[in-house]
């Protein structure tokens, strides 16, 4: 493992298996590789020393999957919600330390999911995340079933990142079975792609508004975003465009003049994006809240393995984009954060930035018409295939283990899931009236962590 | 700050959204019990200014104890069932539970059984269902509606009479709330 680091890999996601098996998943690049093991009374030494962002890997195959890691101390609860405090929360004492509980069902229509905030009158000394209210056991309810039907399982994770997942799951399977897409089903998929994130950042804009009281931006964004998916609808057939991904192929057509179409509407959307983003700027009420605000710092990102714009916000240069050849991203040369701050300020000013790129991008793709598209046998089908797709909120990596052409194991490693972790760390040392708009402009999805 | 307002303006005069009728008010407290986050995605736009819920009389309210409604999201996971009984607990009678989506009327992709408590039906009295996945804004602001309003004086029990609203149906009801 050691040596992996050493050699310029990067750690991608680690998961056990129902045999009490352990899997590592190390990136460099577009190639993937996974080291295995099958360890003796389900007991392994922890790597979170090497790989701060493992800790949560091993917390849940540790709840879910009995395994053991030695030298992972204190091993706290993840997935499993015990009644004993000491069992979850981190030790925090001295004069006027006190928790303020919050959630798990929180005041606006959120998502659920617990916060445990240590404080000293109104600063955050450190938060304990308690997540996986929302646990389905999508990963577990998919083993057993054909590829095209465990589909519906890494799709339905999350429906803000539905097309991100399903193509990631794709991606495993076919890289198990040896399948290459064509370059029509890249071009269709990297739509789908770029719609969903086009969508999001909107939405994470009107955000981080939100999270300061800024209704004007908050609404404008919520309208703007509102009208993206009804292009997806329009286009695709449904708001977050469920059921337009499939395995080994793609049945979305758009002729020339719908294409054009829908090119057009973009382009309106975009300059209507570009002016409410603009005035965004002189809103003083908003940006007085947001510079110096929740902090991640560019050693603490690499130390928690933070992705997507978060990561790129604090300076770590990282998007999938540029290492995914099942998908048409050929030049795609990621946005460099304006500031690499890491604060909330840095945050939004990635997405407005990674939105132009998105805007050129689907204007470029749709230029031509989409037609239905295949994949064809490149090389001999393995049991294990890995799939990477760069969602709106970072690097999403799907696993699959195959057996007799039926789904053993399942496992989604979303962006969420790599970045909640960061959302603690970064709002250590803030102001707890602060922790709305640090949260926003992280944006993460708790269906995607939870599953 | 002009930009903004400008275009909020000209989506309200491109809407053409009607008013309201009568002066009432109706209080909704959203739970998710472990949905995707497409009917919390759904949900916060019936708010915006393309749906602007408030018109109605319908708001998003921050506690239970402020709602006359449970808006109840996801296939209730056995995590949520503990919450989502306190939250029920807390509102004020008399008190209505939406159950928004496929997965909260349990007819959808909905994880590994030893996971899951729900239907909701199975955890509380439903009154109102919203299908879909997720049901669209305009969905859900429309079956709000037909569950509030039924002409007042009929007599009909409420649970009947949201039965009817929630299949699209309006006949006389129960007025919940003058």
């Amino acid at each position: 493992m050691a040596d992996a680091l050493d050699g310029g890999e990067r750690f991608a996601g680690a998961w056990a298996t129902s045999t009490g098996g352990w899997r590592i998943a190390l990136t460099r690049g577009s190639d993937a590789r996974v080291l295995a093991c099958q360890p003796a009374d389900r007991r392994l030494d922890t790597v979170v020393d090497m790989v701060g962002a493992a800790v949560w890997d091993e917390r849940e195959a540790h709840d879910l999957y009995g395994l053991e890691f030695t030298g992972h101390e204190p091993m706290r609860a993840l997935i499993k919600h015990p009644a004993q405090p000491e069992a979850w929360l981190t030790p925090v004492t001295g004069p006027g330390v006190h928790q303020v509980a919050v959630g798990p069902i929180h005041a606006g229509v959120i998502e659920s999911g617990h916060f445990r905030f240590h404080c000293v009158g109104d600063r955050i000394l450190a938060l304990d995340t308690r997540l996986f209210y929302k646990h389905r056991g999508l990963e577990r309810a998919a083993e057993g079933l054909g590829p095209d039907q465990a589909l519906a399982y890494a799709a339905r994770a999350c429906a803000a990142c539905a097309v991100a997942n399903s193509v990631a799951y794709a991606h495993a399977v076919e890289d198990a079975l040896g399948l290459e897409p064509s370059m029509q089903l890249r071009r269709q998929r990297t739509v789908l792609v770029e719609l969903e994130r086009a969508y999001n950042h909107l939405n994470d804009i009107g955000a981080v508004c939100a999270g300061v009281g800024y209704a004007a931006g908050s609404m404008a964004f919520s309208a703007l975003k509102d009208r993206a998916q009804e292009l997806c609808s329009q286009a695709f057939g449904h708001r977050f465009m469920f059921g337009t991904v499939a395995v080994g192929s793609g049945a979305l057509t758009l002729d020339a003049g719908a294409a054009d179409a829908l090119r057009q509407r973009l382009r309106e959307l975009r300059a209507d994006a570009g002016a409410a983003w603009r005035d965004l700027q002189f809103a003083a009420s908003l940006q007085a809240r947001l510079e110096g605000v929740g902090v991640l710092e560019h050693d603490r990102a690499i130390q928690f393995g933070v992705v997507g714009p978060a990561a790129r916000a604090s300076g770590v240069l990282g998007d999938v984009r540029t290492a995914s050849p099942r998908l048409a991203y050929e030049g795609f040369t990621p946005a460099i954060a304006p500031r690499g701050s890491g604060d909330v300020a840095s945050r939004l000013q990635m997405r407005a930035v990674e939105l132009e790129t998105t805007w050129e991008m689907l204007d470029e793709l749709l230029a031509a018409p989409l037609v239905a598209a295949y994949t064809s046998q490149r090389e001999r089908a393995s049991s294990l295939g890995i799939g990477r797709v760069e969602s709106s909120r970072g690097e999403t990596v799907c696993m699959v283990e195959l057996d007799a052409g039926l789904i053993t194991r399942l496992h989604l490693r979303t962006a969420s899931y790599a970045n909640w972790p960061a959302v603690a760390a970064a709002s250590a040392g803030n102001l707890l009236p602060d922790f709305p708009l640090i949260n926003k402009s992280f944006e993460l999805c708790y269906a995607c962590a939870d599953r | 700050m002009f930009v903004l307002l400008s275009q909020l303006r000209s989506l309200r005069r491109s809407t053409a959204l009607t008013r309201g009728s009568t002066p009432r008010w109706l209080g909704i407290r959203h739970v998710d019990a472990g949905s995707c986050n497409g009917c919390e995605h759904e949900l916060g736009l019936v708010t915006n200014p393309l749906h602007d819920l408030q018109r109605y009389g319908l708001d998003i309210v921050a506690s239970p104890r402020h709602a006359d409604v449970l808006l109840i999201t996801g296939p209730v996971t056995t995590r949520m069932v503990e919450p989502l009984r306190i939250a029920y607990a807390a509102m004020p009678t008399p008190r209505l539970v939406a159950a928004l989506g496929d997965c909260a009327l349990g007819c959808n992709v909905l994880g590994h059984p030893d996971e899951l408590a729900g239907p909701v039906e199975r955890i509380l009295p439903v009154d109102i269902r919203i299908p879909g996945c997720p049901p669209t804004p305009q969905q859900i602001a429309s079956q709000l509606l037909a569950a509030l309003e039924r002409p007042a004086d009929s007599g009909q029990p409420l649970a009947a009479a949201t039965a009817v609203a929630a299949s699209g149906v309006r006949t006389d009801g129960e007025r919940i709330r003058d």
